[in-house]
């Protein structure tokens, strides 16, 4: 085992690659992490009715959460007090119960245990009312977006998102009803660790030029650098985004329109997306009326792609294997006829058919390849480029710089390695 | 659906499994850009997403209780399909594959395909409705191989000299995908 001070360096441009490979450390990431942060959960446009429910997870552990009938949002662990087996099978639905398969004890969708179907055979009658589902203690949602945490003495999650909200709130508010999240996610199964996915769509804009040059034409991915801002909130979280020119044209401008729904899409498509924006200074104010946002991230596995319209998790199973979750997001109150068009500015370019991020799948498993490696401990991986060249702006909240700066990975992995070592030694 | 085929003859059966016999050829010896020859210009080319649905407790005894289309978030759906696309993006998916910066396919990877149960399901005018299943082998260099299996649903135009692809679904029988990746031609 290593001490964790060995694998981040103190300003953490340089990172072991036992980061992302060893065991022990994993067992760290799930106490010191996935045991006491925010984890994404899901979004209330899921789960709108009494009696909806979706799957989440949160770290490893599989989480039911759902609307009660008392219409208030629930996360409970998907395991029976009886013998422990998933008592929710469904990826998403709306129920009455939940049923374990094995003796049928059932539980009502806030969690509590309602039957055990043998007990009217016994004598005894054990206590109902401490026998429900393990509740996650901690669950808060911001403008729509659910959040749990395991540990019950964390900041409220408004303070934890701290100036994130403001970048958040540029796409969020941008529109009357807010956003959606359309049907179920697309789950995939990558040989990666689970920080890799989240690295790169933290802030790394400027694989872009080489990853992507089969699809990204050079001059495009000029633009998006000269236009180009980094920003680094804490704790660790990240925005990337572009400030259009004050007097650029609303089709430059409008979120929604670079993608190939929003180019290909019917006028109809088009003019509510110009609609959107021609409302934005006025619902966002004038500077975040003209952003235009590539990668977010919240520390620690939750990303937003602005322009590929998408809510991404990334779920560890061990080291090595991450199960990558994406949805497409849309505006909630489009016609039923534009958010069909707007999901394909998702799923044209990422999710598990996209044709960008079919590259960025092959990047994370072979960077985990090349992490998991002998006779190279001596070689960190290089984080350093940019070095201190953040710093604060007058109007952007956070710390600021150009996309070629990779502060926004320093920042993760300072705060990463701060995390870990919290509960370093004390297993 | 209808869980009859339509009535064929011979000849007809054998001018439809030439038409995807040749198109796995192609596909498989990565010669797309003549495989796009056999695409229609207005092609629709989809790629449902597929659920792990909650079993309706209603429809306990019915067929439907645990048919395939409620698995499926497809075009119609207010789900998100995997992939919803034109001419244009498969147009843009076979330029890639001759592009040196590919990196998922560079080196590319080793499919093998075999269509079967070919299936004749409705004919009106020139627009066929036919339905085949494929086990596509994919190995990627450096990587493991993987198994894909699915159903294709297409609409054929028979263009007099043969037929043109004018509508393609592709129902993958996986919710949890273990791949690695949907990007394919399949």
């Amino acid at each position: 085992m290593f001490q964790i001070s060995e694998l981040v360096n103190r300003d953490a441009s340089l990172i072991s690659r036992r980061c992302w490979t060893d065991q022990g450390v994993y067992e760290l990431e799930k106490r010191g992490i996935f045991g006491r942060a925010w984890l994404f959960l899901g979004h209330e446009s899921q789960i709108r009715q009494p009696g909806d429910f979706v799957q989440a997870y949160m770290c490893e552990t599989p989480i039911i959460l759902s609307r009660g009938q008392d219409l208030q949002v629930h996360a409970n662990i998907n395991s029976c007090s009886h013998r422990g087996l998933p008592v929710c099978r469904a990826d998403h639905g709306n129920t009455r119960r939940f049923i374990c398969p094995y003796h049928n004890w059932s539980y009502s969708v806030e969690g509590e245990l309602v039957t055990i179907p043998q007990e009217s055979a016994l004598g005894t009658k054990p206590d109902k009312s401490a026998l429900g589902l393990k509740r996650v203690p901690r669950v808060e949602s911001w403008r729509g977006l659910i959040f749990g945490s395991f540990d019950p003495g964390i900041i409220p999650l408004e303070e934890y998102l701290g100036d994130m909200r403001f970048y958040l709130d540029a796409f969020l508010e941008r529109f009357p009803e807010g956003i959606e999240f359309m049907g179920a996610p697309h789950r995939w199964l990558l040989d990666a660790n689970w920080k890799l996915p989240v690295e790169n769509q933290l802030g790394d804009v400027n694989h872009g030029a080489f990853l992507h040059s089969a699809i990204i034409p050079r001059e495009a991915q000029d633009l998006i650098e000269q236009l180009g801002y980094s920003v680094v909130t804490r704790p660790g979280h990240g925005a990337t985004f572009r400030l259009m020119p004050e007097d650029a044209p609303v089709d430059e401008v409008a979120w929604g329109m670079e993608g190939m729904g929003g180019m290909f899409g019917s006028p109809e498509v088009q003019d509510y997306l110009r609609e959107v924006q021609a409302r934005a200074v006025e619902r966002v104010g004038p500077l975040r009326a003209r952003m235009k946002g590539l990668t977010y991230g919240i520390y620690p596995n939750l990303s937003f792609l602005w322009s590929n319209a998408s809510f991404k998790v990334s779920h560890p199973r061990g080291p090595g294997k991450v199960e990558y979750w994406s949805w497409a997001v849309v505006p909630a109150d489009a016609p039923d006829t534009v958010k069909r068009v707007l999901r394909t500015n998702y799923s044209s370019f990422f999710g598990p058919g996209g044709i960008l991020e079919q590259e960025d799948s092959e990047v994370w498993v072979q960077q985990f390849k090349g992490s998991n490696i002998d006779f190279a401990d001596d070689r960190p991986c290089f984080y350093g480029l940019g070095l201190g060249e953040e710093a604060p702006h007058p109007d952007l909240p956070g710390l600021v710089s150009v996309t070629a700066n990779e502060f926004y990975a320093r920042h993760f992995f300072a705060r990463w390695r701060d995390d870990l070592q919290a509960v370093e030694g004390s297993v | 659906m209808s869980s009859a085929a339509a009535i064929t003859s011979p000849d007809q059966q054998r001018a439809l499994e030439a038409f995807y016999y040749r198109e796995a050829r192609l596909l498989d010896n990565r010669q797309y850009r003549q495989w796009l020859e056999l695409v229609n210009e207005d092609i629709r080319y989809l790629l449902p997403a597929r659920v792990n649905v909650q079993v309706d407790n209603r429809q306990s005894g019915n067929e439907h209780m645990i048919s395939v289309e409620r698995e499926l978030e497809g075009a119609d759906s207010m789900g998100c399909p995997v992939r919803e696309e034109s001419y244009m993006h498969l147009l843009l998916r076979v330029e890639r594959a001759y592009k040196i910066n590919s990196w998922s396919e560079n080196p590319p990877a080793r499919t093998r395909r075999i269509v079967g149960n070919v299936e004749l399901m409705a004919r009106a005018g020139d627009e066929y409705s036919v339905l085949s299943n494929f086990h596509l082998h994919y190995a990627r260099p450096g990587s493991g191989s993987f198994l894909y299996s699915g159903q294709r649903r297409d609409l054929l135009l028979d263009v007099g000299v043969g037929y043109k692809l004018r509508q393609r679904e592709v129902i993958l029988d996986y919710a949890d995908i273990a791949l690695p990746t949907l990007g394919l031609l399949f």
